[in-house]
């Protein structure tokens, strides 16, 4: 990261719909197990105070962990407890990246852990449980 | 957006006032309601769920929970313990209990559990009817000194008028 105000190389967008196009655009990079999600905070991401939102902190987390789960399982899953540390703020116009670890899993839950991070220090520390969905089912595409 | 159509006693919550949209704005529009000292609704926010608050299924994004979970728990929980400052939050943990739909309306509610001199613990619950779709607890930090204020966040009073119209 030698320059922290603009988008990594070797990220690409993710195409996204709903709450998480509008709060984008979203990035992300593979290597080998690894699934490295990042975006550039603005203004719109921003709370009264000039850093990052708390919410939009949790919710690039959560999308972190899940988009993990699939590259790791091969499985989509849904949010069913999330527990986050914050740690230190974010700034605007610095970029922002996470990664997760799956722990461990069955057949119907999976337990994550993931953080995100700036270039100086760590964000946000989190521990999920997602619910597996089955091998065919695929969440319905949003209603227009 | 006019066609939010909130409950009676739903104000807009104008959180930035003439400056540019922060992210409560951008996520919204959220509402606010004041009720007595002491009675449950003391202060309930509440929004109604629309396209760009969704996830791919469809549903409410688990993101836009926590946001204003989160919101109801600093903003909420500082004003029923009569803390005016800007509470960062520590930490918080998220159940998904049930999910909400396109056109639902969601109101969230914070329970102070105890507050110390520099630590706010609180409960937050999100809502659609009777069903309870999110819970949540937090723990908000307590500045010392002054403190910063809650931002502009003021309720927009011109909606009362309209607010006050006949349902449809």
């Amino acid at each position: 990261m030698s320059d922290s105000s603009s988008v990594p190389p070797g990220f690409r967008p993710v195409t996204t719909t709903g709450f998480a196009e509008a709060n984008g655009p979203w990035f992300e990079k593979i290597e080998g197990n690894r699934v490295i999600r990042g975006f550039l905070p603005g203004p719109q991401h921003s709370n009264t105070h000039g850093i990052v939102h708390g919410g939009m902190l949790a919710a690039f987390l959560d999308s972190v962990m899940g988009t993990t789960v699939f590259h790791v399982l091969h499985r989509r899953c849904v949010t069913v407890r999330l527990s986050i540390d914050y740690l230190l703020p974010a700034r605007v116009g610095v970029w922002l990246q996470g990664e997760a670890e799956v722990l461990g899993h069955d057949e119907q839950m999976v337990q994550v852990r993931g953080r995100l991070y700036g270039p100086r220090h760590d964000v946000l520390s989190g521990l999920g449980a997602f619910a597996l969905l089955h091998r065919q089912r695929v969440p319905k595409v949003t209603r227009s | 957006m006019s066609d939010d159509n909130p409950p009676e006693g739903f104000l807009r919550i104008d959180f930035d006032r003439d400056r540019p949209a922060t992210f409560n704005t951008h996520v919204g529009t959220l509402y606010c309601k004041r009720e007595p000292k002491g009675t449950r609704d003391e202060f309930v926010m509440g929004f109604r769920v629309h396209p760009h608050m969704c996830n791919p299924a469809g549903g409410l994004h688990g993101g836009m929970m926590m946001t204003v979970s989160d919101l109801v728990g600093t903003m909420g929980g500082g004003t029923l313990v009569g803390v005016a400052k800007f509470l960062p939050t520590v930490s918080m943990t998220f159940d998904f209990v049930a999910p909400a739909q396109c056109g639902d309306w969601v109101e969230g509610r914070a329970e102070v559990v105890r507050q110390t001199r520099s630590l706010l613990f609180t409960e937050i619950s999100l809502t659609v009817g009777e069903t309870r779709i999110l819970r949540a607890s937090q723990i908000a930090k307590i500045p010392s000194g002054e403190g910063q204020t809650f931002g502009k966040a003021r309720l927009d009073r011109s909606a009362e008028v309209a607010a006050k119209r006949p349902p449809a």
